[in-house]
């Protein structure tokens, strides 16, 4: 019983209750629905250990303690619950732990049963491996984490392994992360040989380098953890990889995975490098504002439901940016209580993005899992046949579209507050970045609306558009639960974001060069940020005005008469599914005018048999261009596999050239070193 | 509940109550101005108010395909518009539910009405309704940034994005004028046109296919849930003119709550909302509707007068 009282045990013992899981779901392999019960039932108990360690270091400071030692090299690994990890970790704990629940639902119906024991084994071991990457205390134990957490990722993604286009986002994954890793294995290299230590203490102290290799070591983390936050340019596996992957995995993907790139971020290129340099801090902003507008405009062209959601991911990782990029630009300029504002803004981003898109893939997922289809075009209706669903997946789009009194409106608030704080507060031409943010950003989160509306409209609304969709069924008890739950979380953190804020307050006084301003005292209802209360906001205060108005409108309205149903007018015609409004149609004058960025193709074919004016079928088909496929990441792998064509010259297969080359190798280095001598 | 918060409560139901019974007017006014510049007779200056008390009475007519969505859709906007008079001030230099949110706040109850309204219009079926919510949708996306931008020019000159501590942070500063207020004001105005839906950006008065965007959206509403559609418009116009006579015209608001000061704040009020229905009326009836696709143009000059003018009052 001991154990229990011991803080510095929970983590381990979280992180041994998900291997042993792991374990234990390979043991059950012939039995697969008691395998999904005890893999997903242990991923929660060790979830809920997470989250009361991420309560415990938040609450009482930080945890720590040795993971592995190894008597004869010496090597010890250990891991430190520092208060910025614990906020990463409380958010992996709050999802991981309803998307468990969803699967034990969901994936008999998603993935043949003999496949169960594998996902569940994979589930576990990623969240250990995250739960290390949040928590590792050295290089050795994150790389090794997450060398672990990509290789468990790619398995889940590649679960459908039968179609060649899960394969092909499986290995992209592969390909694009150990490019990622490899970057920060070189900063790392780079930073541990200076300090000559492994130790985050040491290597991430911040005075290890200076000069010229900060910016080069800022330019290799920013690429490495990049990668794994999905940010534009280095985004391209995320939209392959999430649909790809079983819903509620992608669930996990976009909710949890992507915060390790964005821990990374904080934990590297913000704070373990020193005082961040001006430009640093203007590139992440950049950075983050092309992958809001860009994620949300490709999001638009979408009409797979779960891509659509993919790029949304995108979009919102580009706002926990802008957030990071105005705190980094702030501390470089030594406003202390500036930068607080934006990295309040970007944390409290991360928790809510995680909070209302793990609910968006679950209400996908129980979407796709009823109609066996993802194709927008083909749903419809299904508010009548998935009450819930629809419900939930209401409140996932009102939370991502800022919207308030939700979370997202909550957090969006608070980037808008800490771009034009950063603008009153700094000098000269480089402020001007800061509003141009701003309208970037008023930008984005209406054109998320607009998305939103489609995706609800067209999949939940009016008539079935499939034989699918037609008989469509609730989903389960289980599958529903933590959508509830989360969907509660969304509307909890939004009509209270002063308790979330206090929390963020504790990590923000842990980091370096942060202060929180002394007037910005949180009450549990109210978000007031910056020096001299700016603006202040009371969501509550807006709910409640909201519901009277509303009672006050349904009383205003309320039936005299007895009222009628009556079918829709069809202007004289006969209106179907198929006179409906398409979500193509509806995302059509956006992609019209947004021509120049998406660069959309079209191509319609009529069939006919006796005139051209009587088709008797009609093909249409529409595209938007991948411009960074094609001219970014095209001519990056045509150079790569070209240059590997060119030295096959040396790999001949001719014995005595391979002779030779030992041969010019031993003398080259002959001479090399007698040079040194 | 304290007697501050009872206080607070009731100015809040005060304020929206006669936001809800003056807007109506200001339709009548436009449509009655707009037909004498058309030298028509035009409908009674009341016709809105009758039109709506006829509407409340009928029975309603929904559509079988639709869920309920499509009955929360028009209260939810009827409420967004009502929630959304709270936070302005209008006849006090302090909005009653100031301490609820500022500038931010009150375009995301706007943006939330919207999203309702645009969902609801999916509903049916009709792909009127699906094409209204698209171009709604499109618009609004266009305009958002040209009205933050806008917003924030002021605001960060007063020194708060709160509107009541904007407005009184306007009038300590005084009556100087900034050449930036010009194009600010010419790049709200822009925006206040395109989201009240009037000409050049969308035409009120027509039930066209080709040409409709709001009227398309709600076509299929009838009886009193049209009322609600059609009451929350005219709210939502009389309170972007009113934050637009807030924002570069704040003289006469009541600074304390005197009968006095309230007194001479409503007529003065009354007379800024008549000048900017007259400029309404003159831009409608002057220029033709434009094409969908040469909106964006518009809202691009919006968007670069309200950052021009960000760039003159800070550089």
């Amino acid at each position: 019983m001991d154990i229990l009282f011991r803080r510095e045990w929970w983590l381990p013992g979280a992180v041994a209750v998900y291997v042993i899981t792991a374990a234990a779901s390979l043991v059950f392999v012939r039995r697969p629905r008691l395998c999904g019960v005890v893999a997903f039932g242990g991923a929660i108990v060790g979830s809920a250990i997470v989250v009361a360690v991420a309560v415990s270091v938040l609450a009482r400071g930080p945890i720590g303690g040795p993971l592995m030692t190894h008597a004869a090299s010496g090597m010890a690994f250990g891991y430190l619950v520092t208060p910025l990890a614990a906020w990463f970790l409380l958010v992996l704990g709050l999802v991981a732990a309803p998307v468990a629940l969803y699967s034990i639902g969901y994936l008999p119906h998603a993935i043949p049963a003999a496949r169960t024991a594998a996902v569940g084994a994979s589930f576990n071991v990623l969240l250990a491996a995250v739960a290390v990457v949040f928590a590792a205390a050295d290089v050795i134990t994150l790389l090794f984490a997450w060398e672990i957490m990509t290789l468990a990722t790619a398995a889940l993604v590649a679960t459908e392994h039968e179609i060649r286009s899960t394969r092909r986002a499986a290995y992209l994954y592969l390909v694009m992360s150990h490019a990622g890793t490899g970057c920060l294995i070189a900063g790392f290299l780079v930073l541990a040989s200076a300090s000559g230590s492994w130790s985050f203490d040491v290597v991430l102290a911040g005075n290890v380098v200076s000069g010229r290799w900060r910016d080069v070591l800022f330019v290799l983390f920013f690429l490495g953890f990049g990668v794994k936050a999905g940010v534009i340019p280095l985004h391209v596996w995320l939209p392959e990889a999430h649909p790809a992957a079983p819903s509620s995995i992608s669930a996990l993907m976009s909710a949890v995975l992507i915060k390790a790139g964005i821990y990374g971020l904080f934990r590297v290129c913000a704070f373990g490098l020193g005082v961040p340099d001006v430009n640093w801090g203007l590139a992440v902003m950049a950075v983050g504002a092309l992958s809001a507008i860009l994620g949300v405009l490709y999001a638009l062209a979408q009409s797979d439901l779960k891509r659509m959601l993919a790029y949304s991911t995108i979009e919102n990782a580009g706002i926990i940016l802008l957030g990071l990029g105005a705190g980094m630009t702030a501390a470089a300029l030594g406003r202390r209580q500036l930068a607080a504002a934006g990295i309040a803004a970007s944390l409290f981003h991360v928790l809510n993005h995680a909070l209302f898109k793990g609910l968006l893939f679950l209400s996908a997922g129980g979407v796709v899992a009823a109609t066996g289809t993802r194709h927008l075009e083909a749903l419809g209706g299904l508010i009548r046949r998935m009450p819930w669903t629809a419900l939930f997946f209401l409140v996932g789009a009102l939370a991502v579209s800022g919207l308030p009194p939700l979370n997202g409106f909550a957090s969006e608030w608070l980037t808008f507050q800490a771009l034009l704080l950063g603008f009153a507060s700094l000098p000269g031409v480089a402020r001007m970045n800061f509003p141009l943010a701003g309208a970037l950003l008023a930008m984005t989160s209406a054109l998320v609306a607009a998305c939103f509306v489609k995706a609800f409209g067209t999949a939940f609304l009016a008539l079935p558009r499939s034989r699918a969709a037609t008989g469509a069924h609730e989903s389960l008890a289980v599958m529903l639960v933590p959508q509830g739950l989360l969907a509660a979380l969304c509307i909890g953190v939004g009509l209270f974001p002063g308790v979330v804020l206090r929390s963020i307050d504790t990590v923000l006084v842990s980091l370096l060069g942060l202060r929180v301003p002394p007037g910005a005292r949180q009450t549990a209802l109210t978000l007031a940020p910056g020096p001299s209360g700016f603006d202040h906001v009371t969501p509550m205060v807006l709910a409640l005005t909201l519901a009277a108005a509303a009672f006050a409108a349904a009383l205003l309205a309320a039936a005299r008469v007895a009222g009628r149903r009556v079918p829709t007018w069809g202007c004289g015609g006969v209106l179907g599914p198929g006179t409906e409004y398409t979500g193509t149609a509806f995302s059509k004058p956006l992609m019209m005018i947004f021509k120049t960025v998406l660069r959309p193709t079209r191509e319609v074919e009529a069939l006919a048999d006796v005139s051209p004016y009587f088709p008797r079928e009609v093909r249409y088909r529409t595209a938007i261009e991948p411009v960074f496929e094609r001219y970014l990441y095209g001519p990056l792998t045509s150079g790569i596999l070209g240059v590997a064509d060119r030295l096959k010259v040396l790999q001949a297969g001719s014995l005595h050239a391979y002779l030779a080359y030992v041969l010019a190798l031993g003398v080259g280095l002959l001479i090399w070193l007698g040079g040194k001598r | 509940m304290t007697e501050g918060t009872l206080a607070t409560i009731g100015l809040a139901i005060l304020q929206a109550a006669g936001m809800l019974a003056l807007a109506p007017l200001l339709r009548g006014l436009i449509k009655k101005m707009k037909a004498t510049l058309q030298t028509r007779q035009g409908p009674p200056l009341l016709q809105v108010y009758f039109d709506l008390a006829k509407l409340l009475r009928k029975e309603s007519v929904r559509s079988e395909t639709a869920s309920w969505l499509y009955v929360a859709g028009p209260r939810m906007y009827f409420a967004t518009a009502v929630a959304a008079t709270t936070l302005v001030p209008v006849w006090m230099a302090a909005a009653p539910l100031e301490a609820a949110g500022g500038v931010l706040a009150l375009v995301g109850i706007l943006a939330l009405g919207r999203f309702f309204l645009a969902t609801a219009a999916l509903d049916t079926g009709s792909p009127f309704g699906g094409m209204g919510a698209s171009r709604e949708m499109t618009i609004a996306a266009l305009a958002e940034p040209a009205l933050m931008l806008g917003l924030f020019t002021v605001a960060l000159s007063a020194g708060s994005l709160n509107l009541g501590a904007l407005v009184r942070g306007l009038l300590d500063r005084g009556a100087t004028f900034h050449p930036s207020d010009i194009l600010a004001l010419a790049g709200l105005f822009i925006v206040v046109v395109a989201e009240t839906g009037r000409v050049p950006v969308d035409n009120p008065a027509t039930h066209l296919e080709l040409t409709m965007i709001h009227e398309a959206m709600v076509l299929e509403y009838a009886g009193p849930d049209l009322a609600l559609v059609e009451w929350a418009s005219a709210v939502k116009e009389l309170l972007y003119l009113t934050l637009l006579a807030d924002l570069f015209a704040p003289i006469g608001i009541a600074t304390a709550a005197t009968p006095v000061l309230l007194l001479q704040a409503v007529p003065i009020w009354a007379a800024k909302i008549f000048l900017l229905a007259v400029a309404v009326t003159l831009v409608e009836s002057t220029n033709a509707k434009l094409r969908l696709f040469r909106v964006p143009d518009l809202m691009a000059v919006s968007l670069g007068l309200g950052f021009l003018a960000l760039a003159i009052r800070f550089l």
